[in-house]
């Protein structure tokens, strides 16, 4: 019988040719396709459905001891020199592929009830298959040269459907943001991965590692060289995963619709800088220097996103920064040299994560009933307030990410954020003290986003703000200039519904693995680890005291529910004014933060408008000097032209002439040699 | 040191050895498309074209036939060596005779002009003014093209050259837009400029060493030249097809070109004209002149990056639309350069492709532009904006040829830059901090492709629709030829990209032996522990430091 293993190159098949029907249907048949919503859309999610069944059947071979496979065949090729593809399959892709699977038949589900009324469904759905299919390909894939290449495809994909919403200028600037920030990160991948081919002739991972340690054991390569194309690597996870400094598209392409949110930009594609990371590690694990920058870009990334997330208004931009956030503990991880514990952080934070933002997308959705289609509005918090009451199923399940993200046990969290801070603690205690300090502010933000939105009373209906609103956007408000200002809300429900099934079933669901999956990877029995890493697992377990982990675990408990205290007390109790006490006390580090620490300023005046100028300069040249001299000598030419035409009646026998002439005398020349 | 025989005459083979084809296969596809164009006044038409235009199809697509039975008929990829030889004396006196055939350096290109002509063909449905001679040139030009890669004699080369200019010329002339005039005369005075060159140097070439003149590249190449005549014939034929290319900074007579050139003109300079240049680097300078290439090698990688960045920013900053794209191409051929300056299989075989490909990327990209055109009737950034909304398909279109033009991977722009990048990352020609810094200038591009493409999208497609635009032109989408002409470059485009051997594997071997000779010559001009700044230096320490470990991948040249 043969394996799943051998078939798992299936996997990302079946949504490419899913996503290839519709895609040419499209195309072909337009109208006729976009009327076929429902059997597109079930087409679609049975291929990845498909693509799961097989997926769990390799996690569950590969949970019962089978070895890892490897299946290549030649490229592309010139002489002896091979670029070889194929797939691979081990426990930490197959952990992978069931996420990314199960995650995505969600999302699908959901996006079923939440684009129901857009133009654009079937089109929705061929990019969120096409998008799967590049994302378990990335998980498969057995070496550097084919993870480059469908890096690239899920960065495609993410910009295809950031910028779903084509006419909204927003929409637009954030896809193009994205993919030029990205391509800055695969600037260093690319090259990273030709200097590891130069120095070590391959590009399978264990090999690299090897070859690379022995490179530098033996003298041949520098060990400065080898951090440094280490490094050069690691900026393609910096961007993919959003690392400071290159973390600013990531906020930005929350312009995309909200299940895109929740799969690409918080469960799947941003974890891949992660997953690579893991995959590197024995290439990186020689190197603490590399370590060591990958701890830190993540502790800073960490404690910027959070931050940031302090201040936010903007409940999706609230959750990306917290994504952010959670992304740098996933590195830090990774710098402690834990790959498991970065990587159980992954998969614990996409099950929350993804049911976080599909559970903001039910919100917007709802909200949209009552302020329309504006994303200013439908998003903003201000406008929001009192939701629990009328839609039960979204708060519970967003109670449940943000209890299982703030940290508290027995929640998803907990366990895999402590044990990340348990590595940080025994590597860098520095490190440690920011990300503890971070996961106070996690709960604390993540606990005001729930009570601005699902607590108190319903401020949806207050125009004044929705004016103000729009105006801090540069927006005209619809219909504001005269009569059509009551008519256009006259549409509107005066307050939100709960979504239908297909969104909150795909909520009930997520909540499941959010609140228990945590358990798997407790301390002392870590069943994650024991799939990943045997060998750390059992290690684990035997040096697992409860005097270690208490005061550490306690600590953290502690910090969450400090956080989540001062949330309650300013948010619900309304017993803290935190704007009159911090806000107003420091106004400058409010700006700072408010302005996201002024990265996107900084960025704009450096790189978009130095690029846009010297650009401009660089034609100025081109068309002044270089072609200027051009037409200088043509204009110089002109006047002996001008004598010359009259002796033949067409420049082309003209020139054959001179050239002719010319060639004799030269020839004599020219034989000389 | 003497020249081994077999490296010497290298590619090219033996013409006796080649057994001859019983059907005259190139001949057919050169002369049947102008000896077709020449019977275009004889055919009975109403007025409007219509018949014609069925009738150049109808040749184009033919001769496409012809060209493809000669590959899968006449030529065997294996084989370095020239095939499909047909040799007929002319003008014995001279040295000149009728004599084509074809190798992998040829017949991937002749085969990308008759694809692309007969879309080109096409893609000219809706030109109605003086269809006739519009396309009896277009014919003429088919014919004229596949000679230039067919012929096997230097003069025969230049004949067909300058043969190219004239149909060129006049198609811009006449069909042009408004600065015409100026644009096709400018086109003229530098290709014409630049082919004095071709002619000094065949004819030095064909000359030297006395006896009876001789043209053929077979004779030429088995000369030996001295390396101060080498070097004097390369640096005239590079400046000669460093305009064709272009090369920065003999490139401005190509935004004028292309800014002024009817879509389907447009798609034939780009698809085959400028493969035009790097065919002829590699036929020329690479293969009859390999001492002079080793020792210019250097400069050709430095212009390429010079190519990918300078025209990657003119690109970026243009507003017109044709120019943006035309600049993309300068920058797209940069690769072009540094694969051929590489010394190394991969990295050749990589410029190889990047011709084919940038000859269908950059056909589509600028058949899209005339389409685009027909509808919004300008072609000024500022102008355009969310006609996303209205044209929904060619919105598709757009996006999915300005990513394969971007190098994503899947389609085959990637697979050609990626193979010169990791030819040239781990060749051995040069120093260790040469090729970083060269790659690592090379890889800027990679960020600017992306800025440039996307920002390019984003002002034409997205956003609101732009009311003033909207109200005086009628947006219709794409109609199924222009989505027809589109899938036809993205068969091709697509199926390199997921398995790039379908095209590499038919030039391989001639690339391989290619190679083979430059790495001779490379050894002979750059002698050994000769140190440098750009110069690899041969001790072992200072090559990858890998070697050990695997010796037979990277110090073995990188063929069999």
């Amino acid at each position: 019988m043969t394996s799943a293993a051998e078939l798992a190159w299936l996997i990302p098949v079946l949504p490419l040719a899913g996503a290839a029907i519709t895609g040419l249907g499209l195309i072909s048949f337009n109208r006729t396709v976009n009327r076929l919503r429902k059997p597109v859309a079930l087409l679609l999610i049975s291929c990845v459905g498909a693509a799961a069944v097989l997926s769990f059947a390799v996690l569950a071979e590969q949970l019962a001891g089978a070895p890892a496979t490897e299946v290549l065949f030649d490229w592309a090729s010139a002489g002896s020199f091979n670029l070889q593809m194929g797939f691979r399959v081990d426990a930490l892709g197959a952990v992978m592929l069931s996420l990314v699977t199960t995650i995505a038949l969600l999302v699908m589900v959901y996006s079923d009830g939440y684009m129901a009324h857009d133009k654009g469904y079937v089109r929705f759905f061929t990019y969120l298959a096409l998008f799967s299919s590049s994302m378990l390909g990335l998980v498969i894939s057995p070496n550097l040269l084919e993870i480059y290449v469908f890096w690239e495809l899920v960065g495609m994909c993410s910009y295809l459907l950031v910028g779903f919403w084509y006419d909204r200028d927003g929409a637009a600037n954030a896809a193009q943001k994205a993919f030029v920030v990205n391509r800055v990160g695969d600037f260093g991948l690319l090259l990273g991965i030709l200097g590891l081919f130069w120095a070590t002739g391959s590009f399978g991972f264990e090999e690299i590692g090897s070859r690379l340690a022995d490179a530098v054991a033996g003298g041949s390569l520098s060990n400065g060289a080898a951090v440094l194309l280490c490094l050069l690597v690691f900026m393609g996870p910096m961007a993919k995963s959003a690392q400071f400094p290159l973390h600013v598209w990531l906020p930005d392409a929350m312009e995309g619709p909200t299940p895109i949110s929740a799969l690409i930009h918080a469960a799947t594609m941003v974890a891949a800088g992660v997953f690579l990371v893991a995959r590197l590690q024995p290439v990186y694990a020689p190197f603490p220097q590399v370590q060591l920058v990958i701890a830190v870009v993540g502790t800073i990334t960490c404690f910027l996103g959070a931050s940031i997330a302090l201040t936010q208004m903007d409940l999706k931009k609230g959750l990306a920064y917290s994504t952010v956030s959670q992304l740098g503990y996933m590195m830090l991880a990774m710098g402690c040299g834990a790959p498991v514990a970065g990587m159980f952080h992954l998969v614990t934070h996409a099950f929350f994560k993804a049911m976080l933002f599909l559970g903001s997308g039910s919100v917007i959705h709802a909200m949209e009933e009552v302020v329309g289609h504006e994303p200013v509005l439908a998003q903003d918090m201000r406008l929001m307030g009192g939701l629990r009451q009328f839609m039960p199923v979204t708060a519970i399940t967003f109670l449940i990410g943000c209890v299982a993200i703030s940290g508290i046990p027995p929640l998803a969290g907990f366990w895999s954020k402590d044990e990340i801070l348990g590595q940080a603690f025994n590597s860098y205690p520095v490190l440690w003290v920011v990300g503890f300090l971070t996961a106070g502010m996690t709960a604390f933000y993540m606990f005001r986003l729930y009570f601005l939105t699902f607590e108190g009373e319903f401020r949806g209906n207050d125009a004044a703000v929705q004016a103000q609103l729009l105006k801090d956007a540069g927006k005209v408000a619809p219909g504001s200039d005269g009569e059509g200002d009551g008519a256009s809300h006259g549409h509107h429900a005066s307050h939100p519904h709960e979504s239908g099934w297909q969104m909150a079933l795909p909520l009930a669901v997520l909540a499941v693995p959010s609140a228990l999956i945590g358990l798997l990877g407790t301390p002392w029995h870590s069943r994650f680890a024991g799939l990943l890493d045997p060998q750390e697992a059992a290690e684990m377990a035997e040096h697992f005291s409860w005097a270690e982990f208490l005061p550490l675990a306690g600590a953290s408990v502690a910090i969450s529910i400090t956080g989540i205290t001062i949330a309650v007390l300013a948010y619900s109790l309304h017993k803290l004014d935190l704007a009159s006490l911090v806000a107003a006390r420091f106004p400058s580090l409010n700006a700072f933060l408010a302005n996201k620490w002024y990265l996107d300023d900084l960025n704009d005046k450096l790189f978009v408008q130095g690029s846009r100028k010297l650009a401009r300069q660089v034609l100025e040249v081109d068309a002044k000097v270089v072609d200027g001299v051009v037409n200088l000598t043509g204009l110089l030419t002109l006047g002996s032209g001008e004598g010359l035409k009259y002796f033949e009646t067409g420049r082309a026998q003209f020139y054959a002439l001179i050239v002719f002439g010319g060639v004799i005398a030269l020839v004599v020349l020219f034989s000389s040699f | 040191m003497p020249l081994d025989p077999a490296v010497a005459t290298g590619a090219l083979g033996a013409l006796s050895d080649a057994p001859a084809t019983v059907f005259p296969w190139l001949s057919v596809s050169i002369l049947m498309p102008i000896a077709a164009a020449l019977l275009i006044p004889f055919i009975p038409d109403p007025g409007d074209g219509k018949t014609i235009r069925w009738y150049a199809l109808g040749v184009a697509l033919v001769t496409f036939l012809v060209t493809a039975g000669a590959y899968l008929n006449g030529y065997d990829p294996s084989v370095a060596g020239l095939q499909l030889i047909e040799r007929v004396e002319w003008v014995p006196d001279l040295g000149l005779a009728w004599s084509v055939g074809a190798d992998g350096l040829s017949m991937p290109l002749i085969l990308l002009t008759s694809f692309i002509t007969a879309l080109a063909v096409l893609a000219a449905w809706p030109v109605t003014f003086k269809p006739r001679l519009f396309y009896f040139l277009i014919l003429a030009m088919d014919g004229g093209q596949i000679a230039v890669f067919a012929v096997q004699d230097m003069l025969l080369f230049f004949l067909s050259w300058e043969l190219e200019l004239l149909p060129v010329y006049l198609l811009l002339a006449i069909w042009g837009a408004k600065k015409r005039q100026y644009a096709a005369t400018k086109f003229i005075l530098y290709t014409a400029g630049g082919s004095v060159f071709i002619l000094l140097a065949a004819l030095a070439m064909g000359f030297h060493g006395g006896g009876t003149p001789s043209f053929e590249y077979t004779t030429l190449a088995a000369k030996e030249f001295g390396t101060r005549f080498q070097l004097l014939a390369y640096a005239g034929l590079l400046i000669a097809f460093g305009v064709k290319l272009p090369i920065v900074p003999l490139h401005t007579w190509l935004p004028d070109a292309h800014g002024e050139a009817t879509a389907p003109v447009h798609m034939l300079l780009a698809g085959i004209l400028l493969k035009m240049g790097g065919y002829a680097l590699l036929r020329f300078n690479v293969q009859l002149l390999p001492d002079a290439h080793a020792q210019f090698a250097p400069l050709l990688v430095v212009l390429g990056v010079v190519n990918i960045i300078y025209a990657a920013l003119t690109s970026f900053a243009q507003r017109n639309l044709k120019r943006k794209i035309a600049y993309s191409s300068i920058s797209h051929m940069g690769f072009v350069l540094i694969g051929i300056g590489s010394f190394s299989a991969l990295g050749t075989s990589g410029a190889m492709l990047q011709m084919v490909s940038h000859g269908l990327i950059g056909a589509s990209l600028f058949f899209l532009v005339g389409a685009t055109y027909d509808r919004t009737h300008t072609l000024q950034l500022d102008e355009m904006g969310g006609v996303g909304q209205k044209m929904r398909k060619m919105f598709a279109l757009w996006t999915v040829c300005s990513l394969a033009s971007l190098a994503l991977p899947g389609m085959s722009g990637f697979v050609s830059e990626l193979m010169v990048f990791v030819g040239f990352a781990t060749s051995e020609a040069y120093s260790l901090s040469f090729r970083i810094v060269m790659a690592v200038l090379a890889a800027v591009g990679v960020i600017l492709t992306p800025i440039y493409l996307l920002s390019m999208l984003r002002e034409i497609f997205f956003g609101k629709e732009n009311t003033e635009l909207a109200s005086h032109t009628k947006l219709v989408d794409a109609e199924p030829r222009e989505i027809y002409v589109i899938s036809c470059l993205l068969v091709p485009i697509i199926g390199i990209g997921l398995y790039p051997r379908l095209m590499t594997d038919s030039y391989r071997a001639s690339i391989e032996a290619l190679v083979q000779r430059e790495e001779a010559s490379m050894a002979r001009m750059i002698p050994a522990g000769r140190q440098g700044l750009i110069r690899q230096n041969p001790p072992l320490a200072l090559i990858g430091p890998g070697v050990e470990a695997h010796q037979p991948l990277l110090v073995a040249p990188l063929l069999p």
